[in-house]
């Protein structure tokens, strides 16, 4: 475990280093290519699985997907750290043709890119009853588009920013996740009395020794300074359910994934340009 | 004592929703619009920070933006929360802590770029991204109501200016205008974003106007990257546009090339043309006429006379009837100005000949940066004076003989901006005439604007990165603050809780000002957990 976590924060270091010191291809010929990327598909999981996880999420190896949305590497980067490994770590390097290495490379792309990109099994319109409905309830904190509770993150364009798998983590987290139940610091849920008596009830959007910000169980914000508090309770856990695997069948899940995997304000994105006028 | 008021500080911004009423009072504890109210002054009747106590002006926070680059942003602020834009993003603070509440990021945007400000109305924050969407937010969460694509960035339009929301219409602007575009105007529907109407700034062949473009209808340019002013008596829209495309070349466009380089007044309603005036009739030098038209009452000829004035890019100052768009009057804004000798009496520049840009180049002045741009200028009814950021800078002009190709990063030549003199201006606005001025640079880096409030301080910037507190009347400097950085973007005044911040976005942060008091211990505070 410890191996892990010291892998997270030095591979894209190395993968960089490695990256200035090999000539590599530039273009891939790949990348959002469906049938390049079923092919890396498969050489994933005879290859890459058994470390990284079948959906990139981890296991001995780093999670792909959490390194992937923090640390961007470009497609020629990540094609380095495929062919040619990382030195000091169990990451080999591979003898895959170019063409294999591409067809990876756009395949961990994919797995890593914004759910939207991918192609997600499941019914979409099962999964929007599920989301509305009582069973899964998601409704009930979480807005799309205006509808829905505004109390938890707002999951409009949640396809369209977040990878599969980490949708997939973040409704039902590993049961071997430490960070599983861990609210995010700062975004607790949050009981506060105030000295002039008024309680309010809420996630906090912010919280420091000075201020606090809330937004209550209507979507009111309250903006609060710690002085003026009496008492503050706060949440050890997160208010996310944590039943789902049992909440839900795995058709659910699937149903449910395909629906949120479809909530994204626009088709893919192209490369940036800056405009300053 | 004490533990009463501190109670009472307590804020909820169960705030009812923003209403056209709220808006058309203008700036007050909020700031609700770009330019603070629908006559573009910039101006607070706030009145705590005063002559005498300015020198007591602090810094009360910083928010810094991870990822910024030149902020451009004015604040909006309401309930206690500032609304601050970067590219593609907007940011909710809490106003009085700077403390990061939620913030919306469009990452999936195609193309980033500058953005001057958001709007509110209802309950919805609006900005648009680069890449023309406009993005309605709820204020108080920021959940996302809708994000509608209102112009196609493959036509070459971008979006950089902060919406104007006036009764139930969003109005967005259009940039580009310097590789290509058609500007043009667009009220959007508040509840879904769809349009209402869209006003062309560029006629269609065969329209009125066509006549005064040779060719280049579908890319003239005549962009409207800054957001305009509007006449609640009236109902119409006053908005200024930029200059024709090529920027240095005019063979291609042989004519006027309407409706660029004007004002125009628009019916709310209906977007239909009232009235336009144009300042530089087939501009060669980029010299959009950018800065917002002021909305002024004014005596004339011995009556009361509703007017528009407008300082332009191209150094001259500008008074035309708010109703009819008559010519009234022009003064020359700045000293160094060489291209035309005088306005005449129907309001057209008496050119000097021999001041187009040529292919060996041509020095001429202002530079295209112009005798002033894009940063905002405040009239202050208190002292009747309109204060104006002006630059004394020359610049050479080239002209290309290649031939244009729009998007491909093509102005028809080129323009130097080797630096120069930047002085902020007391103007008249009754007869332009100068009242004061107050040197702030000399290597024309920045693009403040200016405040200006009830007790006759005025906050600007200075090319050195100082944020400056003068006084209003007769420019006399009251106190200064390095915020270590360029400064391009104006600052504002709103009030929390009673007490007046000044707010000003540079570089890669948001700062907020206010008078000094003493802090007050703070006890740890005592969290019991919950499971």
């Amino acid at each position: 475990m410890r191996i892990s976590a010291a892998l997270l924060l030095t591979l894209p270091v190395l993968l960089r280093a490695q990256h200035d010191q090999s000539a590599t291809p530039k273009p891939n010929p790949a990348i959002k290519d469906p049938v390049a990327i079923a092919a890396g598909a498969k050489l994933y999981n005879q290859s890459c699985g058994g470390c990284h996880g079948p959906d990139g999420v981890g296991g001995r190896g780093p999670n792909l997907v959490r390194q992937l949305q923090s640390h961007q590497l470009k497609d020629d980067e990540l094609f380095a750290a495929i062919r040619n490994g990382v030195p000091g770590t169990d990451m080999p390097p591979t003898s895959l043709s170019d063409d294999d290495t591409w067809k990876l490379t756009a395949y961990i792309r994919a797995l890593t890119g914004p759910a939207s990109d991918s192609r997600v099994p499941g019914d979409p319109v099962a999964g929007e009853s599920l989301y509305w409905g009582e069973k899964a309830g998601c409704g009930g904190c979480h807005a799309i588009l205006g509808k829905g509770s505004r109390m938890g993150p707002d999951l409009s364009n949640i396809g369209g920013s977040r990878p599969l798998a980490y949708i997939r983590q973040a409704i039902v987290p590993a049961k071997n996740d430490p960070s599983r139940n861990f609210a995010l610091y700062g975004k607790e849920g949050v009981t506060v009395t105030l000295k002039n008596g008024k309680i309010v009830k809420g996630i906090a959007r912010n919280r420091s020794n000075y201020s606090l910000q809330v937004v209550d169980t209507k979507g009111e914000l309250h903006l609060i300074q710690m002085a003026d508090v009496k008492a503050l309770a706060v949440l050890n856990h997160s208010l996310m359910p944590e039943d789902y695997d049992t909440r839900l069948t795995a058709t659910e899940l699937r149903d449910l994934l395909a629906y949120l995997a479809k909530q994204s304000i626009r088709p893919a994105s192209d490369n940036a340009k800056e405009d300053s006028k | 004592m004490k533990t009463i008021l501190l109670t009472l500080l307590t804020l909820t911004t169960a705030a009812a929703q923003v209403r056209y009423e709220d808006i058309v009072k203008g700036a007050g504890d909020n700031w609700l619009t770009y330019a603070g109210n629908f006559q573009g002054w910039r101006y607070s009747p706030l009145k705590q920070i005063t002559l005498q106590n300015a020198a007591n002006v602090v810094p009360k926070w910083t928010y810094h933006f991870p990822d910024a680059n030149g902020l451009r942003t004015s604040p909006i602020v309401y309930a206690g929360v500032m609304y601050v834009t970067n590219s593609n993003s907007v940011h909710a603070l809490d106003a009085r802590t700077g403390r990061l509440i939620w913030r919306y990021d469009d990452g999936q945007a195609k193309r980033r770029g500058v953005n001057r400000g958001a709007a509110i109305y209802g309950d919805s924050v609006y900005f648009t991204t680069t890449d023309n969407y406009l993005v309605s937010l709820d204020r108080q969460t920021g959940a996302l109501l809708f994000s509608h694509h209102f112009a196609d960035a493959s036509t070459g339009t971008i979006s950089t200016s902060a919406p104007l929301v006036v009764k139930d219409k969003v109005l967005v602007g259009s940039a580009g205008g310097d590789t290509g575009m058609r500007g043009f105007i667009a009220a959007l529907d508040p509840k879904t974003g769809a349009e209402v109407w869209r006003t062309w700034t560029v006629p269609a062949r065969g329209e009125p106007g066509s006549e005064t473009w040779s060719d280049l209808h579908e890319w003239g340019g005549a962009a409207t990257w800054l957001s305009g002013t509007f006449d609640p008596d009236s109902n119409t829209l006053f908005w200024t546009t930029g200059n024709p495309w090529p920027d240095y070349a005019g063979k291609p466009r042989e004519g006027n090339d309407l409706y660029s380089c004007s004002v125009i007044a628009l019916d709310l309603e209906t977007g239909k043309l009232k009235w336009y005036f144009q300042f530089t009739p087939h501009d060669l030098h980029d010299w959009d006429a950018q800065s917002w038209p002021v909305l002024l009452e004014i005596p004339w000829e011995g009556a009361t006379r509703k007017v528009v004035v407008h300082a332009n890019r191209n150094g001259f100052f500008y008074i035309l009837d708010r109703q009819t768009g008559k010519f009234l009057k022009a003064t020359q804004l700045i000293d160094n100005l060489t291209w035309a000798s005088g306005i005449d009496d129907s309001g057209k520049p008496v050119i000097v000949p021999g001041k187009d840009p040529t292919a060996e180049g041509n020095w001429v002045c202002p530079s295209v940066k112009g005798g002033t741009n894009w940063m905002g200028q405040s009239f202050n009814p208190g002292t009747g004076l309109l204060y104006i950021l002006t630059q004394e800078e020359c610049g050479m002009f080239t002209l290309s003989n290649q031939k244009p190709v729009p998007m491909k990063n093509f102005a028809g030549g080129a323009a130097t901006e080797p630096g120069g003199p930047v002085i902020l201006r007391a103007i008249d606005p009754k007869n332009g005439k100068r009242v004061w001025q107050y040197p702030v640079g000399n290597t024309s880096r920045m693009w403040t604007g200016v405040v200006t409030t009830a007790t006759g301080v005025l906050f600007s910037g200075d090319d050195d990165g100082h944020l400056i507190a003068l006084e209003a009347k007769t420019g006399r400097h009251l106190w200064h603050y390095n915020v270590g950085d360029v400064i391009t973007a104006s600052p504002i005044i709103y009030a929390v809780d009673g007490k007046e911040y000044v707010s000003i976005a540079a570089g890669t942060n948001v700062f907020s000002f206010g008078l000094f008091e003493p802090a007050q211990s703070v006890p740890v505070p005592v969290i019991t957990l919950e499971k």
